[in-house]
């Protein structure tokens, strides 16, 4: 079967003086296209640089990750980019909106830097916005938004140029919890009606409730996998015995 | 293209306080280069036309021999049936007339005291249709009427050193083409000032019949040709050239940048000074913009790190800081030809005047010319500097590690 993401042994350690340190460690994953995935794990468990490492945005100490058949750790800088701008859309936890942009403008970026013409890109952020039902909010400029209108402008800036896979890391992190709810349910939403792969990084367990499948994460390495049947299942015991539960299952 | 020039617009005036600093400074920049522009091309402007219309006119015509050998005897190099060739030359168009002249130098006394003169002879009509006009303290210019007195002018550091004045008598003495020494009197009949000093304590100026009458010769030193206007000058010379040829004597011209010496050296030391200027402002922009254009980048740093994982090329980057820095240069540029013309007009309706510089005697009027060329190329120079100002930040942009700017605080 193919897959759309595939990371293979993949390790990441950063220097730190004369030693380093290890954020991954023999990760491994598979996810498929459509698939809506929850990575969770507490704060320090690598979840962050599993997305950038998804998101070829960095590059692993060893292993591999392929996206949609390409080997991203084998391409160049400007490959690695052009992979970006077509098969990716970002969510970030802070939004990441450009400030002097409205929020259509912002919705365009990823048009523009893909060369679409101007009439293409106004219609399709039109239809972004009214996916995520900001159209009355399309000339606003994001300091006039409220941080739950950022960040649905966010998830309409990733899909606009309908990527194979949105990665959103800790996107609720500044919302309150209606907020993060309606904008889980609303990626699901775009999940279901656009084929979108989703893939992101939270530590609330209320978010998990209704995600199909939930990889955890505890020191850089996946103590569980879990899909909707198991999604219930509440792994028991702290994050450093689960990670050594997995490590000699 | 235009989303792209609208977002490096905008992040022009993301922060309003520093930019503005940034415009005073690149307008200060241009606005003084505009104005030192200005006067210096009003000074060559004004020292070109003032040297041409003192008596140089815009061509002279001598004796081709003139520029070969120092002359034997006086007027030996000179033109030989000089009215033949004003004619053929007044003919041509945008002359508008010719003035003979002839240059000779000897002794002047007033009965008690000698000294040395410069003489320069002229036809008084002439000269006048041409406006070349003495600028006179005292009396009146030459008349030249037959039978009259001969007439003189006479600088004003010669009348006091032979303590003369309108109304005086002085006998000049020279040496004919002869060899001989022959002498006239003459009546003051004017006090004049070149403008040069030292010129003012040697010379005098009689009617050309009263010249020829001293030196016993009908030959005259050159002709000096004016024009109806500076610029035509080269397509006159043109025209004259196969005229001039034709002629028994031959002839040789000479276009009025050729004689004017002193015209040139100003104006390479006003370029010299201005190339200067420009090299300060050039410096003072990009020093003080590589800082602000840092602090810019910095700031945005996890903005950059955004674009870039959406997959903005790296050369977008550094076009987007490239951009801006062009625009700032532009905006700049702007408001220093509004800022540098406004002062300007209000120097100009000052009616400000200098004192005269080392050697001369007239005070000098200043006034700031209106240069398009100057506010091009002040404008292309502080863009230029600020676009290189934008060099360092851009890179430094472009080589941004995404993850790290994403982590950016």
């Amino acid at each position: 079967m193919n897959h759309l993401v595939t990371a293979e042994a993949v390790s990441r350690s950063f220097p730190l003086d004369h030693s380093s340190v290890s954020a991954l460690d023999d990760v491994n994953l598979r996810v498929s296209a459509g698939e809506f995935l929850a990575i969770a794990g507490p704060s320090g468990s690598g979840k962050t640089t599993l997305l950038n490492l998804i998101g070829c945005i960095d590059k692993p100490t060893s292993g591999r990750i392929v996206i949609d058949g390409e080997d991203a750790t084998k391409l160049t800088s400007a490959r690695t980019a052009a992979l970006r701008r077509v098969k990716i859309g970002f969510v970030f936890q802070t939004f990441n909106l450009i400030p002097v942009f409205t929020a259509s403008e912002n919705v365009e970026f990823p048009l523009l830097v893909q060369g679409v013409s101007g009439s293409e890109r106004r219609r399709k952020a039109a239809a972004a916005l009214e996916s995520v039902e900001l159209s009355l909010r399309a000339t606003y400029r994001p300091d006039l938004l409220s941080g739950g209108e950022r960040q649905r402008v966010a998830v309409a800036r990733a899909i606009v140029h309908r990527p194979a896979l949105v990665l959103a890391d800790e996107p609720t992190a500044n919302l309150d919890t209606q907020n993060a709810t309606q904008l889980v349910d609303l990626m699901r939403e775009l999940n279901r009606n656009l084929g979108i792969t989703f893939i992101f990084s939270t530590h609330d367990q209320r978010l998990l409730e209704h995600t199909p499948r939930i990889v955890r994460l505890c020191d850089g390495r996946v103590v569980s996998d879990t899909h909707a049947a198991a999604a219930e299942t509440r792994l028991e015991g702290d994050c450093h015995e689960q990670v050594s539960a997995a490590r000699f299952s | 293209m235009s989303k792209f020039l609208l977002l490096a617009f905008r992040n022009v005036f993301r922060n309003r306080r520093r930019t503005l600093m940034t415009l005073l400074v690149v307008g200060g920049g241009v606005a003084g280069l505009l104005l030192a522009g200005g006067y210096f091309a009003f000074m060559t402007d004004g020292l070109r036309e003032n040297t041409i219309r003192n008596g140089l006119g815009h061509i002279q015509i001598f004796n081709a021999e003139h520029f070969k050998r120092d002359e034997v005897r006086v007027l030996d190099t000179g033109i030989d049936n000089w009215r033949q060739v004003a004619a053929t030359i007044s003919s041509t168009a945008h002359v508008n007339g010719v003035a003979p002249r002839i240059e000779f130098y000897g002794m002047v006394s007033n009965g008690q005291k000698s000294s040395v003169y410069m003489g320069s002879a002229v036809d008084p009509d002439a000269e006048r249709s041409l406006g070349f006009t003495p600028h006179l303290l005292s009396g009146q210019d030459l008349d030249a009427k037959p039978g009259a007195d001969v007439e003189a002018l006479v600088g004003a550091g010669l009348a006091k050193s032979m303590n003369v004045k309108v109304g005086d008598g002085l006998t000049l003495l020279a040496v004919t083409s002869d060899g001989a020494l022959n002498g006239i009197d003459v009546e003051v009949t004017g006090i004049v000032q070149t403008g040069v000093a030292d010129l003012d304590a040697r010379y005098l100026r009689i009617p050309l019949n009263a010249a020829q009458r001293l030196l016993q010769s009908d030959r005259v030193t050159n002709l000096v040709v004016g024009l109806d206007a500076t610029a035509n000058t080269d397509w006159v010379y043109g025209q004259l050239t196969p005229r001039l040829n034709g002629l028994p004597q031959q002839m040789e011209m000479k276009r009025w940048i050729d004689l004017a010496t002193y015209y040139k050296q100003v104006r390479n030391l006003f370029d010299g000074i201005f190339l200067f200027m420009g090299v300060i402002v050039f410096f003072m922009v990009l020093m003080s913009s590589i800082n602000t254009l840092l602090m810019s980048m910095f700031e945005r740093t996890r903005e950059i790190g955004t674009m870039l994982a959406m997959g903005t090329p790296y050369s977008w980057i550094v076009a987007l800081f490239m951009t801006e820095a062009a625009l700032l240069g532009l905006l700049g540029a702007a408001i220093g030809i509004v800022g540098g013309n406004l002062a300007a007009a209000l120097l100009n309706v000052l009616n400000l005047r200098l004192p005269p510089p080392p050697g001369y005697t007239v005070s000098i009027l200043f006034h700031v010319l209106y240069v398009p060329g100057i506010m091009a190329g002040a404008s292309i120079l502080v863009t230029l500097s600020l676009v290189l100002a934008a060099i360092l930040p851009a890179v430094r942009a472009s080589r941004i590690q995404i993850t790290e700017a994403l982590a950016h605080v």
